[in-house]
């Protein structure tokens, strides 16, 4: 009973704060209670179908080949040893540094009719003026691309741990009843680390559907861009809210199907018949496919708008790196780092109590909080300005802003915006850890934070670690909450390089854009350390 | 570990609550990000030693922010591209009349709020580019924004995406001069005569016009400054090079003028310091320098645009439609853009 008691008061306190995270999301969702303005009518009758056909379209082409690319490098690099091979492993995530966005600008600077790629193509074929080589990326295919090859590296991260962790006597079994290599990738090896993949998809959709800056460049009317015209255009902030909270829910459907789903089908194997990979050696023709394979998505994803950005800011703006680059440097990484750090500790806290005592309050919270992933940022910040200064205005007599333009609601966005990214790692994290492991440890009587803190953390420590690098990959990258809720005179590496771009001015944006690759690439490369280590050993 | 988490929080909370506030400043909410700016205001310091502090962003973001604020918000101008933004302000009642007659002296009342809410800092023309290789200049004799609707352009016309505000801001001076049902039946007579679904920004407009995907491309006339700087690359720059301004309704109303603009807040901490900001920005040298820099319409008389801009012609005939308009009709402007299917 004693124990109980201390149990709770333990947990209420984590509660209250990831309840103050919450009300941001549950501030979007109230639209929904509010008034339903006649521009409704409008919208339905001329543009949401539109919107949301282009969304639909978007999201099952970028899931179709985030899957393709995600599994079958992941497959490639776990099962066979080829030329490259250990390059590949870790360098198949560096597309992770680069934002949708970004790539979108490099991808026009390249291919739009007077483009690099196609001036190049004409004075090497020395052909007419008009003559157009490459096809016209600024399309729904553009934008599948785009999407898919900055985020196939969700699906990879996560297929790849799941390959390296999967029953080769299982695969064994498959290829001695006579399966070739292609149906044991796709009847044995995809079916058990299906729950895995999911989970990597709903990041990869999430993020989809709340990008703007890639598809309003590409002039593709997707739901998002339905919101902010809905906003900037017809001054309608209440719809564009609504539409918004739709959005959410529609994501938190999904959320709640993924859940059901996977407590459906629970694949495990028993820890006696585990045997590590054996690796297939591959030569001539079959290792180069496999190296094209692999290559590929690097080159689409990170080598062609890293040299294009690079050769932009040869030619133009290499004094962008000055004191004040330093000092917008040290800002970035200071929020990512807190923000990570913020993020990583409630996913553990949350994915702890959901655990420990399966209520419905931890559920429902982390659900709400994963939500935010797919909030667009500026719509967020909306909510997060609106409950700072009613706090604000109603615990603090002064009349002095203490919250509202200050750096806590920049860190409030970077840890609802990316939760998501946090919560996934502890959910397969705590996954692995066996049930058994806790029942032993209850008949040693230990629970609640000792628990936590003696046996679970220890076994976490890798989830905790990638989880934070995650997140602080992706707060680098993050760009229109910062723009509104920064404090007066303060920047981040994202905000120098939105001046540009917004006015399309790449050329000027690209030494800040590369600054965000690098310091985007920090995280990342720790990530690709661990990546090394962390095959099962023999 | 410990000592860790103690320095850790110190610095986390002194950076959080150290934002000290200086006696003589002036907070600016921007909406224009040119890097022009920053030495603006480092010289406006200088010459009166008050601090600019700034946060540049999103205009519709910043009226949030502004109306969640309200009494308490810290900010003294709002500074923004795009008139329809400063009408939102001012329709939210959260600027104040500028009172100084030096700043109303030089702004003429067309290009001012309707109780001097707000005041245009530059002007810019949206304008008609052609290449007179592909197209006569007698052909483009005294044509105006309502021809683009003749169907002899049929395949023709290029102009970005509806999304944009200038051409919201377009679209609404149209509804405030012939009304929705005229203005949305012209919309989708244009729709009709574009060369190639709406895409990228208003140089990729005069770029497709440069090499002939299009004939006439409708965009704002600093652009073809930008790009015949060179600071946006060598295609550009050569793209520039082929076209030609034309300023349409010079045998009426007058070309399409839209502002950067910007008031003084309601609840301004320094209103002082902001009026003399504003005076700043209206001041010959600054006028001079900034017009220099974004290759905009000065507003004060006798300061000329760049050469750059001055060439294409200054002695065109202005629209007089008040801005403030653009801002009263943007959801009409909008909401008949949709209709017309101008993506």
């Amino acid at each position: 009973m004693v124990r109980m008691s201390t149990l709770s008061s333990w947990m209420s306190l984590p509660y209250l704060i990831v309840f103050l995270f919450l009300l941001p999301v549950v501030i979007v969702l109230s639209s929904l209670f509010g008034d339903w303005s006649e521009n409704w009518v409008h919208l339905y009758n001329y543009v949401l179908f539109d919107y949301v056909s282009n969304s639909t379209g978007l999201i099952i082409g970028v899931s179709i080949l985030v899957l393709l690319i995600g599994t079958v490098t992941a497959w490639t690099i776990c099962n066979y040893n080829f030329h490259g091979k250990s390059f590949f492993e870790w360098a198949l995530i560096l597309p992770l540094s680069i934002p949708p966005y970004i790539l979108a600008y490099t991808f026009t600077g390249l291919f739009d009719t007077y483009g690099t790629a196609n001036n190049i193509a004409r004075d090497l074929f020395n052909l007419d003026h008009s003559f157009i080589l490459f096809p016209n990326v600024r399309n729904i295919f553009g934008a599948i691309t785009i999407f898919s090859f900055t985020l196939y590296p969700y699906v990879y991260l996560v297929s790849r741990s799941a390959f390296l962790n999967q029953s080769q006597s299982m695969l064994e079994a498959g290829r001695m009843l006579g399966l070739n290599k292609i149906q044991i990738f796709y009847k044995l090896g995809l079916p058990i680390i299906r729950p895995a993949l999911i989970g990597g998809l709903m990041l990869v959709i999430m993020e989809t559907l709340s990008d703007f800056g890639a598809v309003d460049h590409f002039a593709v009317p997707t739901f998002t861009t339905g919101i902010f015209r809905t906003w900037y255009g017809m001054y309608d902030l209440n719809t564009a809210m609504q539409l918004a909270s739709f959005l959410l829910l529609f994501i938190g459907i999904f959320i709640t199907l993924e859940r059901f789903s996977r407590k459906k089908a629970k694949y495990s194997s028993g820890s006696s018949t585990f045997k590590p990979a054996k690796l297939i050696q591959l030569s001539g023709i079959k290792s180069c496919i496999a190296f094209l394979v692999c290559f590929l998505p690097i080159f689409i994803g990170f080598i062609v708008p890293v040299s294009e950005l690079a050769i932009w800011a040869y030619q133009h703006n290499l004094d962008f790196f000055d004191d004040k680059f330093i000092n917008i440097t040290v800002n970035t990484i200071t929020l990512a780092i807190i923000a990570a750090l913020l993020c990583a500790c409630f996913a553990l806290l949350v994915n702890f109590s959901i655990r420990f005592k399966k209520n419905t309050l931890s559920i429902l919270s982390n659900s709400l909080l994963s939500m935010g992933y797919a909030v667009p940022g500026l719509i967020l910040a909306v909510g997060i300005v609106q409950l700072f200064t009613w706090i604000d205005r109603s615990l603090l007599i002064n009349t002095e802003n203490v919250l509202t333009g200050s750096l806590v609601g920049l860190i409030f966005a970077y840890v609802i915006k990316s939760y998501a990214l946090a919560n996934s790692t502890f959910e397969s994290g705590f996954e692995r850890i066996s049930l058994s492991i806790d029942d032993s440890a209850r008949t040693l009587k230990s629970s609640g934070w000792n628990l936590l803190k003696r046996v679970h953390f220890p076994l976490l420590k890798t989830s905790f670690l990638t989880s934070a690098l995650l997140v602080i990959s992706e707060v680098v990258k993050e760009l229109p909450a910062t723009l509104i809720l920064r404090p007066f005179n303060f920047d981040t590496l994202a905000v120098s390089t939105y001046i540009y771009a917004a006015e399309e001015r790449m050329i000027q944006a690209s030494a800040p854009a590369i600054a965000i690759v690098i310091v985007g690439l920090i995280p990342i490369i720790i990530l690709t350390k661990m990546i090394k280590s962390s095959r099962p050993t023999k | 570990m410990n000592k860790f988490i103690k320095i850790a929080s110190t610095f986390i909370l002194s950076t959080f609550f150290l934002e000290g506030t200086f006696a003589d400043e002036v907070n600016i909410y921007t909406s224009r990000h040119y890097d022009s700016d920053d030495a603006l205001y480092a010289e406006f310091t200088r010459a009166t030693g008050i601090k600019v502090n700034v946060i540049s962003g999103n205009g519709n973001a910043l009226i949030e922010r502004l109306k969640a604020e309200g009494e308490n918000s810290p900010a003294d101008i709002f500074f923004t591209v795009d008139a329809g933004n400063l009408w939102r302000v001012q329709k939210e009642g959260f600027f104040k009349s500028i009172e100084s007659n030096k700043i109303k002296g030089i702004v003429p009342k067309n290009l001012r709020g309707p109780n001097d809410e707000w005041v245009a800092i530059a002007k810019r023309a949206r304008v008609i580019f052609y290449n007179p290789n592909n197209t006569s200049s007698k052909e483009m004799e005294n044509l105006s924004y309502e021809d683009l609707a003749n169907p002899k352009w049929k395949g023709k016309i290029a102009i970005r995406s509806s999304s944009n505000m200038y051409n919201q801001s377009l679209v609404a001076s149209l509804v405030s001069n012939h009304g929705v049902k005229e203005t949305e039946t012209w919309a989708k007579d244009l729709v009709s005569n574009f060369a190639r679904k709406p895409q990228g920004n208003d140089r990729a407009q005069i770029t497709a016009v440069a090499n002939g995907e299009a004939e006439l491309a409708i965009a704002n006339s600093y652009y073809v400054g930008i790009m015949l700087s060179g600071s946006a690359g060598k295609e550009q720059l050569e793209a520039a090079n082929k076209v030609k301004i034309h300023f349409p309704n010079q045998d009426n109303r007058g070309a399409h003028i839209n502002i950067s603009g910007a008031g003084i807040l309601q609840y301004s901490p320094n209103s002082k310091n902001a009026t003399k900001f504003l005076e700043f920005l209206l001041s010959e040298r600054v006028q001079d320098y900034m017009v220099n820099l974004s290759f905009e319409y000065p507003v004060l008389e006798g300061v000329s645009p760049h050469p750059s801009i001055a060439k294409f012609g200054t002695e065109f005939k202005e629209d007089r439609t008040s801005v403030a308009d653009y801002g009263r009709y943007n959801t009409d402007a909008v909401m008949l853009m949709d209709r017309s299917g101008w993506q």
